[in-house]
């Protein structure tokens, strides 16, 4: 999880099957970005809070409310949760990523947050950045242009 | 179990693997060979078992494109082969098998891409082929799987899979050599936690 206020951009590179979850409060430039991996954290001795869903967002949000945030004024968006490989015969075989999205969207409706865009599924890797100084947030993918969400 | 992740790994079960896999890559590098109809010389590979961020930093760049070929191994072996080629591999291949060369992976065709699946498929059965020799396990593949995709993005894929196991890969670097030129290449071989101590108990080190 990384996060920045006033000015500057906070970036997650090659988001596969991951998720990238950015938080922005434009009253207070105040944005964070979260990288997860997996869904759910079983077991709670586990350390890495952020390489999951549930714990992660919580965390983020725990983090980012110290800072300032508001809830109700703060703008989300989410990439990534893509499906890297197609295995024939076995269509199970990655399908982390959806299972990635479902989570984010669940844990962030329990949080009370509305996502306002979100760039998820499909078949490639994205890279995601958000500027802090006016909460736009820049989706970059080979072979395409850039797509502000 | 005696290993609960990759990295309780010691020592000496690493130089066994590390043994197991220059066998294994020399097999792959002689079934490349017999296909280009040409030399092809293989460096004794390392075996080391990686973060995320380090495999990355080994191979390239986060946002590099690269190929990959992803095999899943089942029966007495669980888990997966993932086989990472460069531009300038892939561009050695093909330039030898269908005559073309590219200044990006963008511009292949669905030609150029099954041939390169084709290739990496090759290069993992054969490794996979002298392991379970060697090892005297039955493993069984599965129909290789194949992307063009930012390399962070396709080594998430094996983080996903085992996260809830390990955060580390295994990661088996040699370099093909090819009318003197060196190649770099990534081998992934990626066993489960309880695959992976079947293997070295084969072996006699559990």
């Amino acid at each position: 999880m990384k996060f920045a206020r006033g000015s500057n951009t906070v970036i997650t590179y090659a988001l596969g099957s991951c998720i990238g979850i950015t938080f922005y409060d434009p009253v207070i430039k105040l944005g964070g970005l979260l990288h997860i991996m997996l869904p759910s954290r079983s077991d709670p001795n586990d350390p890495k809070v952020f390489k999951y869903a549930d714990s992660g967002i919580r965390e983020t949000v725990r983090k980012l409310t110290a800072f300032g945030l508001v809830k109700s004024r703060t703008v989300v968006k989410i990439a990534g949760g893509a499906k890297m490989f197609e295995m024939k015969g076995n269509s199970d075989f990655g399908n982390i990523g959806q299972r990635n999205a479902s989570m984010v969207k669940k844990v962030l409706m329990e949080e009370r947050f509305r996502i306002s865009a979100e760039d998820t599924g499909g078949t490639y890797a994205r890279t995601m950045l958000l500027n802090v100084e006016n909460g736009d947030v820049i989706i970059r993918t080979v072979g395409k242009p850039e797509k502000h969400l | 179990m005696r290993l609960k992740r990759y990295e309780d790994m010691n020592l000496q079960d690493l130089d066994v693997m590390k043994e197991i896999s220059s066998i294994g890559t020399s097999h792959a590098a002689t079934s490349l060979s017999k296909l280009l109809q040409k030399e092809v010389r293989i460096t004794i590979p390392e075996v080391s078992i990686l973060s995320f961020d380090e495999t990355v930093d080994r191979i390239g760049q986060v946002e590099e494109l690269v190929a990959a070929t992803l095999v899943q191994m089942s029966n007495e072996v669980n888990g997966l082969m993932l086989f990472i080629f460069k531009l300038d591999l892939a561009n050695a291949v093909l330039g030898k098998l269908i005559g073309k060369h590219y200044e990006s992976f963008e511009d292949m065709d669905e030609m150029d891409y099954s041939a390169l699946e084709e290739i990496g498929n090759i290069i993992i059965c054969s490794y996979v082929n002298a392991f379970t020799q060697l090892v005297q396990v039955e493993i069984d593949l599965s129909v290789p799987s194949s992307t063009i995709n930012m390399l962070g993005g396709i080594l998430t894929v094996p983080i996903a899979e085992y996260g809830y196991e390990t955060d580390k890969l295994m990661y088996i670097n040699a370099e093909f050599i090819m009318d003197g030129e060196r190649l770099s290449d990534g081998l992934l071989m990626l066993p489960d936690i309880q695959s992976l101590n079947h293997i070295l108990g084969k072996l006699g080190i559990s």
